[in-house]
């Protein structure tokens, strides 16, 4: 499984226009981790965004857009900050994480 | 309402007219306009009608005109006195009362607890103080100013949220009320640290509250371009500066040491704000032959939101320096009247004709503000497309064109008066509505 993270928006829209996406490849990771990245993958694909009816007023708000590659058609989840799911966030933060450590 | 007055020649910088004391004097015919003065004095005083329109019909030209800009000053201050009687008994305002939340970093707003009330004690916490008294300034501003009870002009309780998230490099406007990222102390600090960044935010709730600009392309990237402006001078504002001194920056205090970059933005050299090997360049155009095409989706910025925004920000910030003197006095006043006028839909094009017809209502037409207006407007690549006799209240009326070099000045005068007229009767069209829904509204409570 391979999962990559996109941000966009906000005060550095235009910072976050020319920044590649923060790739994660589960086959490099120990098997805990992949154990744990898959949870995440799950839980965030289970818990749609919050149905705030104000976040089509958000301005500003940065979104993120998380790509699941795991052989079958790529899962897509794109979420804002007016309206993440807790793990959404969790698995984002995931992400960010073990991107930046490699 | 304080009423920036037009400037005089022999004026040097505009000076603010409580509209409560406001009145015309004149001097006798055979000075020109250039000598005529205007004094805050007594509270009831006016030119008698008969008196002021025999000055229209004078042979001297110089005293046509500032008749006529009388007419114009005295007609919009009857009717905004009208509307306000009419008003006079709405719900009582909540005055923009603050409220600090910790988020303790988390995005659940169930994590947040209060953190500082309107009332209350200062926090140990300096980004709770610096939200608070941000919020403070920026409702201030909009209350001295533009007379404005906070966002909504209803006394809308003022909220914000503060460690919001982790290593957040942001800020944002919810729609109710904002929230704030501490930065990932490599590339930004605490988004606190800006007033120009909260007032920017509470400008996005001034823009819900009137014109709605849609978040996408042309709108979006004015919606964004109003709250820089509005952003900015508030910080001109709580520091007394004038156009040309200040820096027109957005978010100079948010970047950390290391970062080799002036600010988020800048509103004098859009495309300059940074330039840095960690941030890239600064990607704003300064002029609609540099419009970034980008697509309407989270990926494209929503069409470039806030990467157009550059274009009508140089514009606001070239008609501001031309004016002179403090930048939220004609300019923000023509720019506040305009976002009042607009609508969901309006693009560049239309905002600047608007612009360009307020300055010409407040101020006079040809004047030193509307020349400005139409000057700056022209140096972004945007060509005002109204003429110097279009002066329409609220929307603008399409496709009216008047070249002004073929209108003889007798049927521009007669225009005007025209226009003068219709706009009494509207004003006294809605205020009898006004005042016939209110007493329907009695009845059903009764």
């Amino acid at each position: 499984m391979k999962v990559s993270l996109a941000t966009h928006g906000g005060h550095l829209a235009g910072y976050h226009l020319s920044r590649p996406a923060q790739i994660v490849n589960a086959k490099s990771l120990p098997k805990d981790a992949g154990d744990e990245l898959a949870r995440l993958v799950e839980e965030a694909k289970a818990t749609p965004a919050s149905g705030d009816t104000r976040s089509d007023l958000a301005r500003d708000a940065m979104s993120y857009t998380i790509t699941i590659e795991n052989g079958d058609p790529p899962v897509v989840l794109v979420q804002s900050d007016a309206t993440m799911s807790p793990e959404f966030v969790a698995l984002r933060n995931w992400i960010r994480t073990h991107a930046a450590s490699k | 309402m304080r009423i920036p007055m037009p400037r005089s020649r022999s004026a040097s910088r505009l000076m603010p007219v409580n509209v409560k004391h406001a009145t015309t004097e004149m001097r006798p015919a055979g000075l020109s306009r250039h000598q005529l003065t205007r004094q805050c004095r007594c509270a009831n005083c006016f030119m008698p009608p008969h008196l002021l329109q025999k000055l229209l019909e004078s042979k001297d030209k110089d005293i046509r005109e500032a008749a006529l800009n009388t007419l114009l000053s005295s007609s919009r201050l009857r009717g905004e006195r009208m509307a306000r009687a009419a008003f006079f008994s709405a719900a009582a305002p909540a005055n923009g009362r603050r409220t600090i939340f910790d988020l303790h970093n988390s995005t659940r707003l169930s994590s947040a607890t209060a953190a500082r009330t309107e009332d209350g004690s200062p926090s140990g916490d300096d980004a709770v103080n610096r939200a608070f008294e941000g919020l403070g300034t920026t409702r201030e501003f909009y209350r001295e100013v533009f007379d404005r009870n906070s966002l909504d002009d209803k006394g809308m309780r003022l909220e914000a949220y503060v460690h919001y998230d982790t290593d957040y490099d942001n800020a944002f406007w919810d729609g109710r009320e904002m929230k704030f990222g501490d930065g990932d102390g490599v590339l930004f600090t605490d988004f606190t640290k800006s007033v120009d960044v909260i007032a920017h935010e509470l400008t996005h709730g001034v823009t819900q509250f009137t014109a709605g600009l849609d978040y996408r392309n042309q709108s979006g990237a004015l919606n964004e371009s109003i709250s820089d402006v509005f952003g900015s001078l508030v910080k001109q504002w709580s520091r007394k500066q004038t156009a040309e001194e200040a820096d027109w920056l957005i978010g100079t205090e948010i970047f950390t040491p290391e970062i080799a970059g002036d600010a988020l933005r800048s509103m004098k050299a859009p495309g300059q704000a940074y330039n840095s090997d960690v941030l890239g360049k600064d990607p704003q155009p300064d002029n609609m032959n540099r419009y970034a095409q980008l697509p309407d989706t989270d990926a494209g910025d929503h069409g470039g939101v806030h990467i157009n925004s550059g274009i009508p920000n140089k514009a606001f910030y070239l008609t501001a320096i031309r004016i002179g003197g403090y930048a939220w006095e004609a300019p923000g006043h023509i720019w506040y009247e305009s976002l009042k006028a607009s609508n969901p839909t309006t693009e560049f094009q239309d905002f600047a004709d608007t612009t360009y017809a307020k300055a010409g209502e407040l101020y006079g037409p040809g004047g030193i503000e509307q020349q400005a207006v139409l000057g700056a407007w022209r140096e972004v690549g945007i060509r005002v497309s109204a003429g110097p006799v279009a002066v329409a209240v609220g929307a603008r009326r399409p496709g009216v064109r008047v070249a002004a070099s073929s209108v003889q000045e007798a049927d521009r005068l007669a225009a005007l008066t025209r226009q003068i007229d219709d706009l009494s009767t509207q004003m006294k069209a809605l205020v009898k509505e006004v005042s016939g829904l209110k007493a329907a509204s009695r009845r059903q409570a009764a």
